[in-house]
């Protein structure tokens, strides 16, 4: 597979994403350059597709993501991978608010920290976020792990329908409806086999399991000041 | 949805041009309407007025009832004022005024006459400029990229609560406080409970969009002897709704973020020198290189960068 470059700039982005299709479909992998922090690279690419970002990307990369492999050198912004079914995207940086919004398969590992509502209304897949997920992330997540490496914000987790976060280190607070459990070995050991795999093994975590607590999946109105925050 | 940006200049400097490039970036966040708050070489004495009269054919009765109020209240025109020659109905005008014997008494009696003439800014230093129409088109109609300052905002909308119209776009004075303004990106949804507590203390609205009461509710903070910094962090607990808009005056530029944590702001500052926006795509326009960026993305977030030095205090 040889690798051929694609330059972004000012063009019009569906032209960019129609030209990294077109080397793609040749047999290439593609290296995006000049990326701009723009919205919208890289979105619906198929299963095998190989595609790195120089630079920073801005909304929705990789969002669609039916099996490719997507690599971003620095930053991205909203909802990486956003409803991906499947494949594996890196952020080597910081990953914007809403990371892996919707996904329902694969993985999206983030080396620096994640914004708010990381894995928001996750149906399925791993996220991993080395550095923090940030402000209620796993927020409305109905499958899938959350698992992050150095801590989280206020609110982990609030209105877990289903799905787990994992959090090594500090959480600020829980959001509602969530609770921390202990984990089964086997768990853990999942978890740690994922991580090892990457190049993150270390069995000394501390983990925090955080699952819903299940009140709200029979949400009655008259309880509502009991969800309230403010 | 809109898009804001801020950006500071260790010494003054070619900052229209850099506002348009950040607002140029911002485009698809909103282009009915596009407005700059720009910081030139303050004055020592006498402020630069910019204001706005639907009606070009009757703009030069309505100076002359303008100046008839100022002469009353002691001041006059410095000079002629410029106004745009384009071939729009509505025309934007500058003036430069001697200092009123009474700021205040001043601007409310100018006031009574905003259906003729609006002022969009009283400062030293400030001049709020914003028509209808992308970044460029305005830019390029009021000469923006050409404008030498030490500071400034910008904001691209997309008007979600309220009518388009040149007035009622970004950034909005803090009215009766000189120099102060605003641009914002979000909703406020108290709105009406707050602008009716408003008026009944006085505070006069121009317009139905809801980021002119940020502006209004900063000036009633500041009348009551409020910093900008406490007032931008009490507003977090006062105002509802998603926000993040930013607050600037001639020795500094500060934000807030409501508590949800909805509205992005990032931000990139080096060598005494900062560009703030709405998305990391504007900021590369200022710094196309490999400079770090900071996200503030958390919740319930304040900030002040003070303009000699760039110095953020959280």
């Amino acid at each position: 597979m040889s690798e051929v470059v694609v330059t972004a700039g000012d063009s019009p982005i569906r032209e960019v994403n129609i030209e990294i299709r077109a080397r793609l479909a040749e047999g290439n992998s593609v290296v995006v350059r000049d990326t701009r922090s723009r919205h919208n690279l890289g979105v619906g690419l198929p299963a095998g597709a190989k595609v790195r970002f120089e630079g920073s990307v801005g909304y929705y990369c990789g969002g669609l993501n039916d099996g490719a492999f997507i690599e971003v050198e620095r930053n991205a912004g909203w909802s990486t991978g956003e409803a991906m079914a499947t494949g594996e995207i890196i952020v080597n940086g910081y990953a914007g608010m809403s990371t892996g919004a919707s996904m329902r398969g694969g993985l999206i590992h983030v080396k620096g920290d994640a914004g708010p509502r990381c894995g928001v209304a996750m149906k399925g897949g791993d996220i991993i976020v080395e550095g923090k997920i940030g402000y209620m992330s796993g927020f409305m997540a109905h499958a899938g792990r959350i698992i992050a490496l150095s801590g989280a914000d206020e609110a982990c987790a609030d209105s877990l329908w289903g799905g787990e976060v994992w959090v090594a280190g500090p959480v600020e607070s829980l959001g509602v409806d969530s609770k921390i459990i202990e984990p089964e070995p086997e768990e853990v050991a999942s978890v740690e086999e994922l991580l090892a795999g990457r190049g993150l093994g270390d069995n000394s975590r501390e983990w925090q399991k955080i699952v819903s607590a299940q009140k709200l999946w029979h949400f009655e109105s008259r309880d509502a000041s009991a969800w309230l925050m403010i | 949805m809109c898009g804001i940006a801020g950006r500071i200049l260790s010494a003054p400097g070619r900052i229209g041009d850099d506002l348009v490039d950040l607002m140029e970036a911002q485009r698809h966040r909103g282009a009915d309407s596009t407005g700059f708050a720009l910081y030139g070489e303050p004055l020592e004495t006498g402020y630069i007025v910019r204001a706005m009269a639907p009606e070009r054919d009757k703009l030069s009765a309505d100076l002359d009832d303008f100046l008839a109020i100022l002469r009353e209240n002691g001041s006059d025109f410095l000079a002629d004022p410029t106004y745009d020659n384009a071939d729009t109905a509505h025309v934007s005008v500058r003036m430069t005024i001697k200092d009123p014997k009474d700021f205040v008494t001043w601007s409310r009696q100018a006031d009574t006459m905003c259906e003729q003439l609006e002022i969009q800014s009283v400062g030293r230093s400030l001049e709020i400029v914003k028509d209808l129409g992308g970044a460029s088109e305005v830019a390029e109609k009021h000469n923006i990229r050409d404008f030498i300052g030490t500071h400034g905002l910008g904001h691209a909308r997309l008007a979600t609560e309220s009518s388009v119209s040149p007035t009622a776009s970004h950034p909005f004075w803090a009215r009766l406080f000189p120099d102060v303004a605003i641009v914002h990106n979000g909703q406020i949804t108290d709105y009406y409970t707050w602008r009716d507590r408003l008026e009944r203390k006085g505070y006069r609205f121009m317009t139905y969009n809801d980021s002119e009461l940020i502006a209004v509710w900063i000036a009633d903070q500041m009348a009551q002897g409020s910093s900008q910094a406490k007032a931008m962090k009490d507003s977090i607990g006062q105002i509802d709704g998603v926000f993040t808009y930013l607050l600037c005056d001639t020795d500094s530029m500060g934000f807030a973020k409501d508590r949800w944590a909805i509205k992005p702001l990032v931000v990139i500052e080096e060598n005494g020198q900062m560009a703030v926006a709405t998305e990391e795509q504007a900021v590369r326009m200022v710094y196309p290189g490999n400079e770090d960026i900071i996200n503030y993305d958390g919740p319930s977030m304040t900030g002040t960068w003070q303009i000699s030095s760039v110095r953020k205090a959280a």
